[in-house]
């Protein structure tokens, strides 16, 4: 299934890239840093919802609860956006400011003459120092 | 301050399930509640089907006309008039007004439609042989006029196609991948219907003639005909002949 393929893939490149810490503070809070780089980095990807998360899902509307089969869905695309931003600064020694954002690719994802697809959009500022 | 990466094993964001079983599960309450509510409902159509005034069966029945076939009129379908009317004379019980329509097709067939009309088509009177055979035919048609066959199928179809909607939607996928799964009940269902209305014609033909060896010759015809097995019948609408004759044997016997 594509989607262990892909969550095989985030792990990995997780792993490699875990050296650059991604912060939601604006704000330097290490001190006695030269920053010598400061630019805006951003990641996206746009990922399909499947015939059959589809279907699971409208059952689960009919009985309520949690949405499993959009679970995987909506934490892939927004790992794989964070990685694809921290792939765009592969030198930064951080990423300051991560934001994320999620919207629906379309018209509507229960709607059966359209699949929908999510897109999962992350920014931040890389920075680097002077070492 | 010193950072140190450190890998997280777990994830709280996914609900660690099977989504196959989840599946099987879902899916197996929406059949549940499907046949809880088809079952319970069809079985206040057939309650409520028998004692509905005829006065509101022939409203309901408005717009089943016949005048889509190309009728035909000679001594046959005076023939057909004929036998019916001394049918209708015997029949027991509240008889309301039913027409006999002779149709310019090939055909071995005859169908009773909502509102009192029965169609025969012309290449079913090319099969009969005798009077006998073509008022079993009628007696088939009336019988299920009686037992109000054709109300109860409307009705049970108008409970599957509530319950679809009530469910699922007007337009939504799942609908067409349940809705095969009930439909081999709907038949069963039918072909229990149809032995009734063979039973009901045997009553009628004992009857207006005394005696029943019409339905047996029309019955036997129809088996050596017959090229399916009996395995194919179990999704049609009529039970095999064999099985109608065997059927139409105990009756007489008893």
């Amino acid at each position: 299934m594509a989607e262990k393929k892909h969550y095989r893939s985030i792990i990995s490149r997780e792993a490699q890239l875990l050296h650059i810490p991604t912060v939601s503070v604006k704000n330097m809070i290490e001190g006695g840093v030269d920053i010598i780089d400061a630019r805006m980095v951003q990641g996206s990807v746009v990922i399909s919802i499947d015939h059959f998360k589809r279907i699971l899902a409208s059952l689960r509307n009919i009985f309520g609860g949690k949405v499993t089969a959009y679970e995987s869905l909506v934490d892939r695309a927004r790992r794989e956006a964070i990685l694809r931003m921290k792939e765009k600064s592969p030198n930064a020694d951080i990423v300051l400011n991560t934001r994320i954002e999620t919207s629906t690719i379309g018209r509507s994802a229960n709607n059966r003459k359209s699949i929908g697809s999510i897109e999962a959009m992350a920014y931040g500022t890389a920075v680097s120092y002077r070492k | 301050l010193k950072y140190s990466p450190k890998e997280l094993k777990t994830n709280v964001n996914v609900t660690q399930t099977s989504s196959l079983k989840e599946f099987f599960i879902l899916i197996g309450g929406v059949l549940a509640f499907l046949v809880v509510g088809y079952g319970a409902l069809g079985f206040l159509v057939d309650f409520i089907a028998p004692r509905l005034p005829y006065k509101i069966e022939q409203a309901l029945s408005g717009p089943f006309g016949h005048n889509i076939f190309d009728v035909k009129k000679n001594k046959e379908s005076e023939e057909l008039e004929r036998i019916l009317g001394e049918l209708l004379d015997v029949m027991p019980g509240e008889v309301g007004s039913y027409r006999v329509t002779l149709v310019d097709d090939n055909l071995v067939n005859a169908m009773a439609l909502p509102g009192g009309s029965i169609i025969v088509f012309a290449g079913l009177m090319n099969e009969v042989e005798s009077e006998e055979e073509l008022a079993f035919v009628l007696g088939h048609e009336l019988g299920h006029f009686a037992n109000r066959d054709h109300l109860k199928g409307l009705g049970r179809g108008l409970v599957f196609y509530s319950l679809f909607v009530l469910l699922l939607g007007s337009d939504s996928s799942l609908a067409e991948l349940i809705g095969g799964s009930l439909a081999g009940v709907q038949v069963k269902f039918s072909q229990h219907q149809e032995m009734m209305a063979d039973m009901y014609a045997l009553d009628l033909l004992n009857r207006r003639y005394g005696q029943v060896t019409g339905a047996m010759r029309f019955m036997e015809k129809l088996a050596s005909k017959e090229k399916k097995g009996r395995l194919a019948y179990y999704f049609s609408t009529h039970p095999h002949p064999k099985v109608r004759i065997a059927n139409i044997k105990s009756k007489i016997r008893n």
